[in-house]
Formats: C-alpha cells, structure tokens, sequence
C-alpha cells in the first residue's frame, strides 16, 4: 500500500459519516418541525399566534400554558388521563403476567388459538366495537364512570401485555422453574421471586407503552365517557369542535403539554420503542 | 420384596399423576382473571354485534329491533357509496404505506449506517415522536400548520410565490394532503422496522460478506435480505391494519369531506353509528370490518412463525 493511500484513507472514510450525520439530524428536525411550531404557538403572547406573517423570533411566554388550566376542566381531564393510564396498565399487567405464566410454561390447550384472539381485538377498527360498547355500558350505567373506564382500559391493555410478556418468558429457560421445584419452592414463589426479575424488562416495556396508548385513546373515551370522566384526547377534540372561533392558543397549550411527556418517555425508553410499537411481536436493538 | 417395589411404583405414578393435574389446575387459575375480562370485553360484545346485525334497529326511531335476517348484509354489499369507502381505504393504505416504507428504508438506512453519530439519541426521539402523538393531536397540529389564511405552510408558500390554497378543502388536495400527514407520522414506524431488521442480521455474517468483498448488491440479496425481510414484512403489515383503521385522522381534519373525497370505511361506520344511529345496519358493517382484522391477524402471525422457523 502506498503512503498516499494510506494518508488518504481516514479523510475519504471520514467525510460521508460526516455527510450522513448532517442528513440524520436535518431528518429529525424535518419530521420534528409541526411538533416544533405547535409548542412554539403555545409560547406565543396570546392574540400574535394567528399573526400575518407568522412570527418565528418572539419572547416565549407561559400566560397561555399557565391560563389553559383555569379554563374549564383542563386539569381534571389531565387528572383522568393520568388516572386510566396507571390504575387500568397495573391492573392489566398483574393478571397479563398471570396468563402469561400459564401460557409459556404450561401450554394449555388453546394456547395459540388465545394469543391469536388476543391479537385480533387489537387490530379491529374500534369504531367496529364502540357499538355494543356503547349499549352495554348504558344498560349497565357504566356511562360517564370512573369504574367503567377503569374495565374497559384494562381489558385494552391486556392483549398486548400478555403478548410481550409471553414473548420474554418464553426467553427464560424452564430450568430456572425446575430448579426452583427441585429445591421446594412454590409455583408463586417461582412466578415472582425467580421469573419476574427476568422479565423486567418486558415490564417496562409493557408498562410505557400501555401507558402512551391508553394516554392517546379517543374514541372509547368519547363515547363512553362524559363530562366528568373525559380525558386529554378528548379535551383536545372539543376545544376546536364546540363551534364560534377556535382558541388556537388554547389548543396549542393542551397539545404542548399533552406531546412533552410522550417526546420525554420516547427519550429516556427509546430501547423498549420496537417491542412496544410493535405488540411485543419483535424484539431487537435500534 | 418385588409386591413393596411394585406398590411403591405405583405409588409414584399416583403422585406424578396427581402433580400433572395439580399444575393443570394451577395453569387454569393463571388464566381465569384474563378469560373473564375477555368474556366480558371481547366475547360479549363481538355476540352482540353479530345478533344486533341481523336485526334492524335505529336507536331514534320509536319502533325497537325487528329480526330482518341477512337484509343489513345485503343492503351493505348493495350500498355504493360504502363500496367507495372500502376502495378508497385500500388506495389510501397502498399509496401512504409505499411512501412510508421507502422513506422509512432510506432513512432507516441512513441511521443504521451512522450508530456512532453525536447525538443520535436526541434527533432519534425528535424523529420518533410523530408516530406517538395521537392522530386527534396530529390533525389539529396540521390543520393549524395548514390553515387557508394564517397557516404557517401557506406563508411559505405564498413567499415562493405559489397562490394560497386550502389543502383540507380542495377536492383535488384533500387526499394526497391526508396521505403526506400519514406519511409523516409514520414513516419513522418503517424507519424502526428497518433499524430492527437490518439488525436482526446476524453480525458475523455481515463481516463475512465484507470480508469476502461482495458487492453492496450482492451483500443484500445474499446477506442482508434474507434476514431482514420478515422484520419489514410485519412492520408493512401492522400499518396496513392501522391505515386500515384510520378514523380520528379524518374525522378531524377533513371529516371525510369534501363531498366524500376522504371518507375512508372506518369513518364511515362511525357516522353510521353515531350520526344516523343505524346500529343493525353499523353492526354488519362491523363484522366486515371483524373478518378483515381476523384475516389480517392470521397473515400478520404466519410471518411471525416463517421467522421463528426460520431463526430455529
């Protein structure tokens, strides 16, 4: 080799990475730009956001984000929210993590025809099931309850919970359960002294992700919610669909605070972000 | 002697027999909180929507449900205008899911090729949050963005010196609007599915093929491909079942207009639903739109298990 080439290697090498950074990071804030100029509405002083030309240098203010909370239910609604995405994922992943034990180390008759059904609620337009939804919760007087919302997110929670937690069990070996059996521990004890802390990572995974989906669900909640029992989604919904001019201000506010916490999760769980989106189906590093 | 050995054998089977039925009994338990929420949530309501669907019932006329048989199937398959909606779906999933998975490819690529670049975590969660976001949240970000008088996208427009338009009115403009927001929001979906895939490629053989100085192409149709191809495959059809599903998209920024330019079948239904209060006539709509998600399941797991086999 002669000394030329290898002078000339490192900088020839060097230069396209360069190049591929620049188009990586000129991607992210392209795709990033509507999230950008909604946040940056949000700032704007109240009455400039519809502005002729549109202005993009401006002192940011908090007045909007600070006054969406004493307009109506805002908080309440953000409240809600926050309660169906914990209270329904919990109790979703406590009786998923049963099942899910039961499918991988026993396999019960119907296994896979379970976990197929299991899948297809998931994949079924919910306009589809908001029908018998709607009428069974009226003729239970679920409508517009904390209790009937709390069922029904959980029941949305646990397709997905059981899938990818069957999909990390079944990646822990059954000596660990025979070992355990051989020594006279208890099935229970097995499930959550030795299986669980393996698992944890399918855990979080299927926490996060039950969480920004229950956090994002519309339609359930818009019609078998009410007034009291509404959540983010749709607080964003009405705010530009009661009639007479849209607040966009207001809008921007709700849908700023509603985006950081998803872009901030997305930050911090970016590892869990391919098992989550895709049900638990596919696992891998990103 | 061999009368001990013999009930002692016995003994043992008992016991192991026993045991089997105790962990059979235990592995029933496991389920029984996850089989009555599914009883409950899943099974009751898809029975009703089917009985409900051979009945004709309005839920604002005075008359209750009267048994009509298969006339809601037959006025559906008859019903025109859903046909229309159906198609357009279909068009609407294939023109927004080829986009997507090209750009996500190439991008997708463009990352994978740079895992050491500064920052990548940072300009990985801007380009990911779009698919996060809720398409009620995405539709009114982009009909503010889109807006025919203050929209910033206009502004921009009007100063290359392209007239002001109204995307989300314009008959001509509507679809393809929809189909670029779709696009943004998930194309970094495919942009994953690719990081995943081209993950999924065992590293040794990677450096093989590099080492042995086979072409890119090469690299790709004997190497990379053969792994990488399931990955994409299901990453292509989870989005067509949720392209499928689109509703919240249209129903906020276009409701489906104008005329019926972007009424896709998912928003049909639901104007069926909540607008007419047809329900008979909405719950045969629904067990179509149940049939499809089945179909599509059974496709979306065969691949699942093509790969497993594959890997096994």
């Amino acid at each position: 080799m002669s000394p030329a080439t290898l002078v000339m290697k490192p900088s020839r090498k060097k230069a396209p990475i360069r190049l591929i950074t620049l188009g990586c990071w000129s991607v992210s804030i392209l795709f990033f730009l509507p999230i950008a100029w909604i946040i940056a509405s949000a700032l704007k002083p109240k009455g400039s956001v519809l502005d002729l030309p549109p202005k993009f240098i401006f002192i940011p203010t908090f007045e909007n984000i600070i006054g969406a909370f004493k307009f109506s239910n805002t908080l309440q609604y953000f409240i809600n929210s926050a309660i169906y995405s914990f209270v329904s994922v919990f109790l979703a992943i406590f009786v998923a993590f049963l099942a899910a034990y039961s499918f991988s180390r026993f396999k019960p008759a119907g296994t896979d025809f379970l976990m197929f059904l299991l899948l297809s609620t998931r994949f079924v337009p919910a306009a589809a099931f908001v029908i018998p939804f709607f009428q069974l919760f009226n003729l239970l007087q679920l409508k517009d309850s904390f209790l009937g919302l709390i069922i029904f997110y959980t029941m949305f929670s646990i397709p997905f919970s059981v899938w990818i937690l069957k999909g990390f069990m079944d990646g822990v070996s059954t000596k660990f359960d025979e070992t355990g059996l051989v020594y006279g521990a208890s099935r229970w004890h097995i499930m959550f002294k030795v299986v669980l802390p393996q698992v944890r990572p399918g855990l979080v995974a299927a926490f996060i992700f039950n969480i920004i989906f229950v956090w994002n669900e519309f339609l359930f909640n818009f019609q078998l919610g009410g007034l009291k029992t509404y959540g983010i989604p749709v607080a964003l919904f009405t705010s530009i669909t009661k009639g007479g001019q849209v607040d966009w201000s207001f809008v921007a506010s709700i849908g700023t605070l509603y985006v950081l916490p998803l872009a901030i999760v997305i930050f911090f769980f970016q590892k869990y972000l391919l098992v989550g989106l895709t049900f638990g189906t596919v696992r891998g590093e990103v | 002697m061999k009368e001990k050995l013999a009930s002692f054998e016995s003994k043992i089977a008992g016991k192991k027999v026993n045991l089997k039925q105790q962990e059979k009994r235990f592995s029933l338990l496991l389920l029984v909180p996850v089989l009555i929420f599914f009883a409950l949530m899943n099974i009751l309501p898809t029975i009703w929507m089917l009985g409900l669907s051979f009945y004709d019932y309005t839920l604002t006329s005075s008359k209750g449900a009267t048994f009509v048989g298969g006339e809601n199937f037959k006025a559906f398959l008859a019903n025109q205008q859903l046909a229309q909606s159906v198609t357009r779906t279909f068009v609407f999933l294939l023109l927004a899911i080829t986009a997507q998975t090209a750009l996500g490819i190439l991008i997708g690529v463009l990352f994978w090729r740079n895992d050491k670049m500064p920052g990548r975590r940072l300009a990985l969660t801007l380009f990911f949050t779009p698919m996060v976001v809720t398409p009620i949240a995405t539709a009114l970000f982009w009909k503010l963005i889109l807006d025919p008088t203050f929209g910033v996208a206009n502004y921009f427009l009007e100063s290359l010196g392209i007239a002001k338009t109204d995307f989300l009115t314009n008959s001509t403009l509507a679809f393809p609007t929809l189909i670029v927001v779709d696009t943004w929001m998930w194309t970094p979906f495919m942009a994953l599915m690719t990081l995943a895939a081209l993950g999924s490629v065992p590293k040794a053989e990677l450096e093989a093929a590099s080492i042995d100085r086979l072409s890119i192409r090469q690299q790709i149709t004997t190497v990379i491909w053969p792994h990488a191809k399931f990955i994409l495959m299901l990453g292509i059809l989870l989005r067509s079942i949720d392209a499928f599903k689109t509703m919240d998209l249209t129903y906020i920024m276009t409701n489906g207009g104008p005329g019926d330019r972007t009424e896709l079948i998912a928003l049909s239904l639901y104007r069926f639903a909540f607008k007419s209060f047809k329900l008979g006539y909405s719950s045969a709509v629904s067990v179509f739109l149940l049939f499809v998600a089945i179909a599509l399941t059974a496709i979306y797991l065969f691949v699942l298990n093509a790969r497993k086999k594959m890997e096994a």
